[in-house]
């Protein structure tokens, strides 16, 4: 019933938000489109299974592990793939995030193999019955999470010196190297925390579902969230990212299971036609 | 580049190179013809001039495979034509291809036209869808544009989707066996010839279009938006053209190979489908025709040819055999995808670009 | 004792077009406050640019010569490390960060100074520039062009450069505001001890401010010397303070 998609779209679209908010952050500092966003969501997924399964370590430190690792994907990433390709074409960058994505993908399937792993975590797996409403303790979880990192991530941008300067790196490049501003670090770091997002998000669809490399698609639903929001617009990523989930609880249960892809991707088409920089986003021309 | 939109026209006299260059260049093209018409022959029998051939000579390739390629071709062609050539970034090629064998299989498998009536119905077809998806582009531009394409993709599949399992099931649409006339292409032989003259074809008329003033206008526009409106040329309606051009050509080409695989599903033409072909063009290079033809081969056969190369199963040991023998298709993959980036990064102008090198370094004297 | 800025024979160009810059020798002493000046594409900026460690951004690169600040050669140095070095520029256009408040970016510069100096230091630049206290919590991109040039020159001085370069700072803005900003700037100069090049299309109110000046044309130094000099230079007063407003 109504309430129940409701929620549970607001859960998975809190996790999507998350995803998307590093979508956003990594876009903003370094203008790159990052199609394999959804796969260092899988990553993450990965990371944490290895950690907990075959280390057999305690689940804070696997968490640990997790995030250190992710981070550490990101910046090389930047390093490798990004920095080489400054101020080349927007085909190049796009193509060299979907060849990331490829080789990724490839790669955990060499180590892993093809099937999934489940993940096993402490975390809370039970329901909670709130009157005719079933709540599921791990959506609820996982929102709460995903809010507490989002929360974390803003009072960090808001209030620490090295947000202060990030934020001014993403607002006008040229300015920051003028004031004296390492760039490249803050780009690092951008790519270091879009990484580590993906990761927890990553964490809490592979506890949902199961951890495969077909996480994929799912992260990937983090492209039109950020879209929908608007690019150039950190909350409205986060918004976004809630849209996107709730339209795709939605239409899985009023229409088909399978819908949900031509919906929320007819709702991108829409909005690109209509208001190309998306709902919360500001119209700039000449950009992009 | 631009030169041509702002000097007047230059009226050249073309001087006909001397004799012994042009005899070269027909016993060039003759050789080139009589491989082309021997290989078939070569890769059935698998023996050239009465030799028995081991699969090693023959670099574990088969005629199908080739055959395969050269659809692919058509589709490089086309995505070249749109991204390389009018500066049309799109990752929704999947979609054309998947219109065409819808189409193929609305007016052949369903209503009973003859092959050639279904090839020419998928590229009218892909040619309309082909302008819709175009249309985007005279709202937004560059990474929103390719977004649009993205979204283009997932409706198209959507469709496709949903009439497979409106009227077949899940097993794949099926296609009639393909005939020309009474001529019925039931053996990759025949596939072979046939498909041989189709790729000449499409590669001429692109290579006529791009000779054309429409066609420079339209590499005028991939380079300098700006310069070119300012020039009078009519932006909007040749980015329409060539997506029709485009999509006609990608959509014939996936009508084609759903008759040579006799049966397609939806799974066929996902993303990664699409991304194959950005990898081609990018391999052979952007905006060279040639160069996707590169591309394409390299693409199709470099695998079959690697992994006619490693050792076979029990040869290599440890976690080395089992990664080749497990895990062959992901090594392939993951092999093409760090192939995919260096080439990004270190030689951007793909095979074609390496090429010019290659011709500059070997012919200095040559004046720019 | 080693000249605040020091430019040895610096020759740079844009891609594959000609030479933006020809040789060009130029000195900024210590303490002193030196005007470069020249037409439009005289190479003023490209200067400047090659000094900061900026030149590259704009698709330029330097093909021979030394840069010395302080002493220290820079040209091999990225911009961020030349501003720890203790340089910092105006850039021509102020170049705010448009989205953040005044005071962020004010911070920005700050970011230089060990952690319990920020505050202090912005505390002074507020007490210079009275205005930008006032509006300390407007996004910048609001302000006007006045005020954003006390933005970007707060910005600059907030970090206490030893070198300021400042690059057309009257572009845009009325004149009763840029006199009453190079005042400001001469008393900051003398409390701070920092040494600036000032390039100015303004070639008169350069020439008031500054104590010696050099001349760009197409990428040369045509006239160097005391400010006075070349103001009553014939040269100068042809090309320059004929056709100048006032």
């Amino acid at each position: 019933m109504l309430a129940q998609v409701v929620f549970s779209g607001l859960a998975l679209g809190s996790i999507y938000g998350l995803v998307a908010l590093g979508f956003a952050v990594v876009f903003k500092a370094t203008e790159v489109f990052n199609f394999a966003q959804g796969m260092l969501a899988v990553c993450g997924a990965y990371f944490a299974a290895t950690a907990i399964s075959i280390f057999g370590w305690p689940f804070p430190l696997a968490i640990a592990f997790m995030a250190v690792a992710a981070i550490a994907l990101g910046v090389a990433i930047h390093v490798l793939l990004i920095q080489p390709l400054a101020g080349r074409s927007m085909l190049a960058v796009i193509m060299v995030t979907i060849a990331l994505s490829i080789v990724l993908r490839a790669v955990i399937e060499m180590i892993y193999g093809p099937q999934g792993r489940t993940l096993v975590t402490p975390l809370p797996n039970g329901v909670i019955t709130l009157g005719s409403l079933r709540i599921s303790e791990l959506h609820l979880t996982a929102a709460l999470v995903s809010w507490a990192c989002m929360a974390i991530f803003a009072a960090f941008f808001r209030f620490t010196s090295v947000g202060l300067l990030m934020r001014a790196t993403a607002d006008s490049h040229e300015a920051a190297v003028v004031s004296g501003v390492n760039v490249n670090t803050m780009n690092r770091l951008a790519w270091g925390i879009g990484s580590l997002l993906a990761a927890i998000g990553g964490l809490f669809l592979g506890q949902l579902q199961i951890v495969s490399t077909d996480l994929e698609s799912i992260g990937l639903l983090a492209l039109p969230a950020v879209v929908i929001g608007g690019l150039q617009s950190i909350p409205g990523a986060v918004v976004g990212g809630l849209l996107v989930g709730l339209i795709e609880q939605v239409s899985a249960s009023y229409i088909s299971p399978k819908s949900t892809d031509i919906v929320i991707y007819t709702l991108l088409l829409l909005i690109l036609l209509v208001r190309p920089w998306g709902l919360f986003g500001q119209r700039e021309l000449g950009r992009v | 580049m631009s030169d041509a939109l702002y000097s007047k026209p230059r009226i050249v006299a073309r001087v006909a190179p001397p004799l012994n260059v042009r005899l070269w260049r027909l016993l060039g093209v003759a050789l080139a013809l009589a491989f082309l018409a021997y290989l078939p022959f070569v890769l059935a029998h698998r023996s050239a001039f009465g030799f028995r051939l081991t699969n090693a000579e023959l670099l574990n390739l088969g005629l199908s495979q080739i055959n395969l390629m050269m659809i692919a071709m058509l589709g490089a062609l086309s995505l070249n034509y749109l991204t390389g050539c009018a500066g049309l970034i799109s990752i929704g090629h999947a979609a054309f291809y998947a219109t065409g064998a819808m189409t193929a299989a609305i007016v052949g498998t369903q209503w009973g036209w003859p092959f050639p009536l279904a090839l020419a119905a998928a590229a009218v077809t892909g040619a309309l869808v082909g302008i819709i998806a175009g249309l985007p582009s005279l709202r937004v531009r560059g990474l929103y544009f390719v977004l649009s394409t993205l979204a283009v993709h997932h409706v198209v599949i959507f469709v496709f989707l949903e009439y497979q399992f409106r009227y077949f099931d899940v097993v794949g649409v099926p296609y009639d066996p393909p005939r020309l006339g009474s001529y019925a292409l039931n053996t990759s032989m025949r596939w072979y010839f046939f498909l041989l003259p189709v790729v000449a074809l499409v590669y001429w008329g692109f290579k006529n279009s791009l000779g054309t003033r429409e066609g420079r206008a339209m590499r005028a526009m991939r380079d300098h938006e700006l310069a070119a409106t300012a020039a009078g040329v009519d932006v909007r309606v040749l980015r329409l053209k060539a997506f029709a051009f485009s999509s006609a050509i990608a959509s014939m080409a996936g009508a084609l190979q759903a008759y040579f695989m006799s049966n397609v599903t939806s799974e066929a033409f996902g993303l990664d489908f699409a991304i194959q072909f950005i990898a081609m063009i990018i391999i052979g290079g952007l905006g060279s025709l040639g160069g996707s033809l590169v591309g394409a081969a390299i693409w199709l056969l470099a695998p079959s040819i690697i992994s006619g190369l490693a050792p076979q199963g029990g040869d290599a040991s440890g976690w080395m055999g089992t990664l080749l023998v497990e895990h062959k298709p992901q090594l392939v993959q993951a092999a093409f995808g760090v192939l995919i980036i260096l080439l990004l990064i270190f030689a951007p102008g793909g095979v074609a670009g390496l090429g010019r090198k290659l011709k500059a370094m070997l012919s200095p004297q040559r004046a720019r | 004792m080693e000249p605040a800025l020091a430019i040895e024979g610096l020759s740079a160009s844009y891609g594959r077009k000609g030479l933006a810059l020809d040789d060009v020798s130029l000195v900024v002493p210590k303490g002193g406050i030196v005007a470069l000046l020249g037409a439009n594409g005289a190479g003023k900026t490209t200067l400047i640019r090659a000094a900061t460690g900026l030149l590259g951004l704009h698709g330029g690169q330097t093909t021979k010569g030394a840069i010395r600040i302080a002493g220290e050669a820079v040209q091999h140095l990225p911009a961020h490390r030349r501003v720890r070095l203790g340089m910092a520029q105006v850039p021509e256009g102020r170049l705010v960060f448009k989205k953040l408040s005044v005071e962020d970016n004010l911070l920005v510069g700050a970011a230089v100074l060990p952690r319990a100096q920020r505050n202090e230091s912005l505390e002074s630049v507020y007490a210079l520039f009275p205005r930008l206290k006032e509006r300390r919590e407007q996004v910048a991109g609001w302000l006007s062009g006045g005020e954003q040039q006390m933005v970007a020159l707060g910005r600059a001085l907030i970090g206490r450069p030893r070198l300021l370069l400042v690059d057309e700072l009257s572009l845009g803005l009325a004149p009763i505001i840029v006199r009453q900003i190079y005042e400001q700037l001469r008393k900051v100069g003398d409390t701070l001890g920092a040494s600036m090049l000032v390039v100015e299309q303004n070639a008169r109110l350069a020439l008031e401010f500054a104590s010696f000046a050099y001349v760009l044309e197409s990428g040369r130094v045509t006239v160097s010397g005391p400010a006075s000099e070349v103001a009553s230079s014939e040269a100068m007063r042809a090309s320059y303070l004929g056709s100048e407003s006032a």
